[in-house]
């Protein structure tokens, strides 16, 4: 193998795949990246085994051929080379990098033992979403994802796909999010996949230029494809039944109020002081006119802050006013995702979800389980 | 053989060849999904986590695998490799639950609050239809469920039979305990009561009885007027009603008549039941009867069209009928599985005064004098030969309410209305009732006759 490359373009697709070369794996493999050759492309790939990434940068090939490095070596190497051409040449399990003034030889392992990765994405079968819009959803789901590796299940996003909208949800249990996408889906529908948070964070924190980004479901595989202009992204699925959530989804509610996020999220803000000591508990009543928001802990004190709100008791008053409590970073957590102004917030019970939502975007709904108090 | 074991076995010979990192990268979370014994072959599928195993251990390992499943199995061996969640691993997952998805417990805690308080789930404020008959009451009725205790206390509620009395009631007393589970309600009928302090005047326990009532946030008691004329239950009401209210307790009643018409009720329970709202709830009209069918209809998961659901309310008084109509159609439904149409319902309406339910004691001769004096025709005109419009359709009403009303059989009527024949009934009933189901003024006149007769 031997090619010449702009410095700017290797670092950039090493930095993305070193991403996904796990350094703690017993198998040292894994923890290298993978330089190949085809034609007029170099493809620097990686994977941990739950994840792989492959990116695809032009270069000036001489040899066809590939070898795996060290993903650390090459990725700390290359970030610190001069704006330049680098060639690099690779003889048997060695790969030589040189650029005006620096040669180097990196002792690598023979690319055999690497796991096969997918290079492309069959663009006529894949789905195609635009990027803009998935990452905004996904930054409105992927928090309530469960960290709780002993529901395997929960710790991914479930993908549901419709004749005309994609609906994301997320939950761990305590709190639910399901954001749909609207959109014209020309393939066959490619009903439900649950996948895997870590891949989803990653198209986040791709680069916004890209636009598109391509989703191919493979059963037999069981795994997920998402080409994104030169990286090629694949996930395993998680196996299993996802939870029932439209069961869980309350129809009615008692109580409705709309209150200003802002507002809403200091009161949130200074309750957290205290209610962090006591098992993060926030108490909001529902008055009137207003919410009061309160935590109260045996060591640290107490607090209260009135927010305005506008409040629909559904058509009476209560000689009692409603009470329910939260975990306040549930409630960080979502007032954090809202991009509207206001939230709307309606509950049935003091015991059963409550219900958040952004008025000005109606796809967008939040389920948080309250705390049971004892007066 | 096991597969488990036979899996486990091989793995332990693997384990020899290959290097501990590989072993357990590639080969730990492993197992063999399906051993099909062929005879002389045996085909095992390998479950692997990932494609990336499955991929190295297809490409590199085949041999490695082949090899010692065929020294463990004794035969030689195909292999077919999946990508396949080991079903130990999930199954064992599947016992953790949260809060967010045990909701049903948490509903079953509320079913059996409801239980203790003797409430019936399904009544309840969402599934109440309201229109001008029993609009009062149900304002009441909210109001109270949302202010326990100082709206309206006590809320006397009466109306015949089959008007929703009960249903509101214990709607409240649903509401109650769905936003503050802690409120101890308690729903009993008058016979309840008086049964309660029976048993607890010959157990001696009435200090037991007394806990149970007098303690309460919301007493609910259904067709009061049974404690009527009954001294000692009337002196325990009291003092209950009395401890109760006093203590911010709200009380709801109900009965047949208002208290003023209630005999034998003392004069401090009268005066004391005049002191709150007394509401009376009336039959249910045509528009909230076509919307009860539609509300039970789809309680039952009855698909009935708004055509349909007219057809049963136009023909139906009470509430209850429907709902045993309902359930006619959808026994229908179910034995015959097909699926409702006009004619089952006509002919379960049929059916319905065949049976005789309500007929009316009155003499045919009566019927045809209240028709001919509502419609001013003269008795020899309807039963006369003349088809003019003015005279045949107050000939038809007459005989659906010979037929339906007074239950004759159809070549009786026929005989009755001018010797006419039992299809020509069967015509004028049919029409009827389709004429009742559309036409506003066929169904005041009916009612109005009704009314007379």
């Amino acid at each position: 193998m031997k090619f010449q490359i702009l410095q700017e373009n290797l670092s950039k697709a090493v930095g993305v795949a070193s991403r996904f070369a796990s350094t703690k794996a017993q198998l040292p493999i894994l923890g290298n990246i993978l330089l190949s050759t085809k034609k007029s492309k170099v493809y620097v790939s990686s994977t941990n085994l739950e994840i792989s990434a492959s990116v695809q940068v032009g270069a000036k090939i001489e040899e066809e051929g590939e070898i795996s490095i060290p993903a650390k070596v090459i990725s700390e190497l290359v970030s610190n080379l001069p704006k330049e051409t680098i060639f690099l040449s690779a003889e048997k399990e060695q790969l030589k990098i040189s650029t005006t003034g620096f040669s180097s030889k990196i002792l690598g392992i023979n690319s055999s033992d690497f796991p096969k990765i997918p290079t492309s994405i069959n663009q006529e079968k894949a789905v195609k979403l635009s990027q803009e819009a998935l990452s905004a959803a996904l930054s409105q789901v992927l928090f309530a994802t469960s960290v709780d590796e002993t529901r395997p299940i929960l710790t991914g996003v479930l993908f549901l796909f419709s004749s005309n909208s994609l609906s994301l949800i997320a939950t761990d249990g305590f709190r639910l999010s399901r954001k749909i996408i609207t959109f014209d889906i020309k393939k066959e529908d490619v009903g439900k996949v649950i996948i895997p948070k870590g891949v989803l964070g990653e198209i986040v924190r791709v680069d916004s230029s890209v636009g598109e980004i391509l989703m191919l479901r493979e059963d037999r595989e069981k795994q997920v494809i998402f080409g994104m202009g030169n990286t090629i992204l694949t996930s395993r699925l998680l196996e299993g039944e996802y939870p029932d959530f439209e069961k869980i989804i309350p129809k009615s509610s008692i109580v409705k109020v709309l209150l200003d996020k802002e507002e809403f999220l200091r009161a949130i803000k200074l309750a957290s002081i205290f209610a962090r000591e006591s098992a993060n508990i926030v108490k909001i009543k529902v008055l009137e006119d207003s919410v009061r928001v309160s935590a109260e802990s045996g060591s640290a004190g107490s607090q209260e802050a009135k927010v305005d709100a506008k409040v629909d008791l559904g058509g009476g008053e209560y000689t009692e006013p409603f009470e329910i409590a939260f975990n306040y970073k549930f409630l960080e957590d979502f007032l954090h995702s809202v991009t509207g102004e206001e939230v709307e917030m309606r509950f049935s019970g003091v015991s059963s979800a409550g219900v958040f939502l952004d008025p000005k975007d109606s796809s967008y709904l939040h389920l948080i389980m309250p705390v049971k108090i004892q007066d | 053989m096991d597969t488990k074991q036979a899996w486990k076995d091989s793995l332990e010979i693997i384990k020899i060849s290959v290097s501990p990192a590989i072993f357990s990268t590639w080969f730990l979370q492993t197992h063999l999904s399906s051993l099909k014994d062929l005879g002389e072959r045996v085909t095992a599928e390998v479950g692997c986590p990932t494609s990336f195993a499955k991929n190295t251990i297809e490409s590199r390992y085949f041999g490695l695998v082949q090899d010692s499943l065929i020294k463990v199995l004794g035969k030689n061996c195909d292999l077919i490799f999946a990508v396949k969640e080991n079903p130990d691993k999930i199954k064992h997952t599947d016992g953790v639950v949260s809060p967010l998805f045990t909701e049903e417990k948490e509903d079953e805690g509320f079913l059996e609050r409801l239980q203790r308080a003797r409430i019936r789930p399904s009544f309840t404020f969402e599934n109440f239809a309201v229109s001008s008959s029993n609009q009062m009451a149900h304002a009441a009725a909210q109001a109270v469920s949302q202010s326990l205790g100082s709206a309206y206390n006590p809320l006397f509620i009466w109306g015949g039979v089959g008007v929703g009395k009960t249903h509101l009631m214990v709607s409240v007393g649903n509401h109650t305990l769905k936003i503050n589970p802690n409120k101890k309600v308690l729903f009993c009928t008058g016979e309840d009561f008086t049964n309660d302090i029976v048993e607890g005047i010959r157990n001696k326990t009435t200090q037991a009885f007394r806990n149970k009532y007098r303690r309460l946030d919301l007493l609910l008691i259904d067709d009061i007027q049974f404690i009527a004329g009954k001294d000692t239950v009337q002196e325990e009401f009291f003092h209950t009603f009395n401890a109760v209210t006093s203590a911010g307790g709200q009380i709801i009643l109900t009965s047949d008549r208002p208290p003023s018409e209630i005999s034998k009720l003392e004069e401090r329970l009268r005066s004391r039941f005049e002191a709150g709202l007394i509401v009376d709830v009336a039959p249910p009209d045509f528009e909230l009867r076509c919307a009860i069918t539609q509300i039970k209809a789809k309680e039952k998961g009855l698909d009935i069209t708004s055509d349909q659901a007219q057809m049963i309310a136009a023909n139906i008084e009470s509430a209850r009928k429907i709902e045993g109509i309902l359930t006619r159609l959808l026994t229908e439904v179910h034995i015959k599985k097909s699926p409702i149409t006009n004619d089952s319902i006509e002919s379960a309406l049929g059916k319905d005064s065949d049976a005789g339910a309500q007929i009316v004691r009155k003499s045919p001769q009566e019927v045809t004098d209240a028709v001919s004096k509502y419609y001013q025709v003269g008795k020899r005109l309807i039963l006369g030969e003349s088809r003019a419009r003015p005279i045949a359709r107050p000939r038809q009403i007459l005989m659906y309410l010979l037929r339906t009303q007074l239950g004759i059989p159809l070549e009786e009527v026929g005989r009755l209305v001018g010797g006419r024949d039992h299809t020509t009934v069967m015509h004028a009933v049919e029409k009827v009732t389709q004429l009742a189901t559309n036409d506003v003024q066929i169904r005041e006149d009916i009612l109005k006759i009704k009314q007379t007769i």
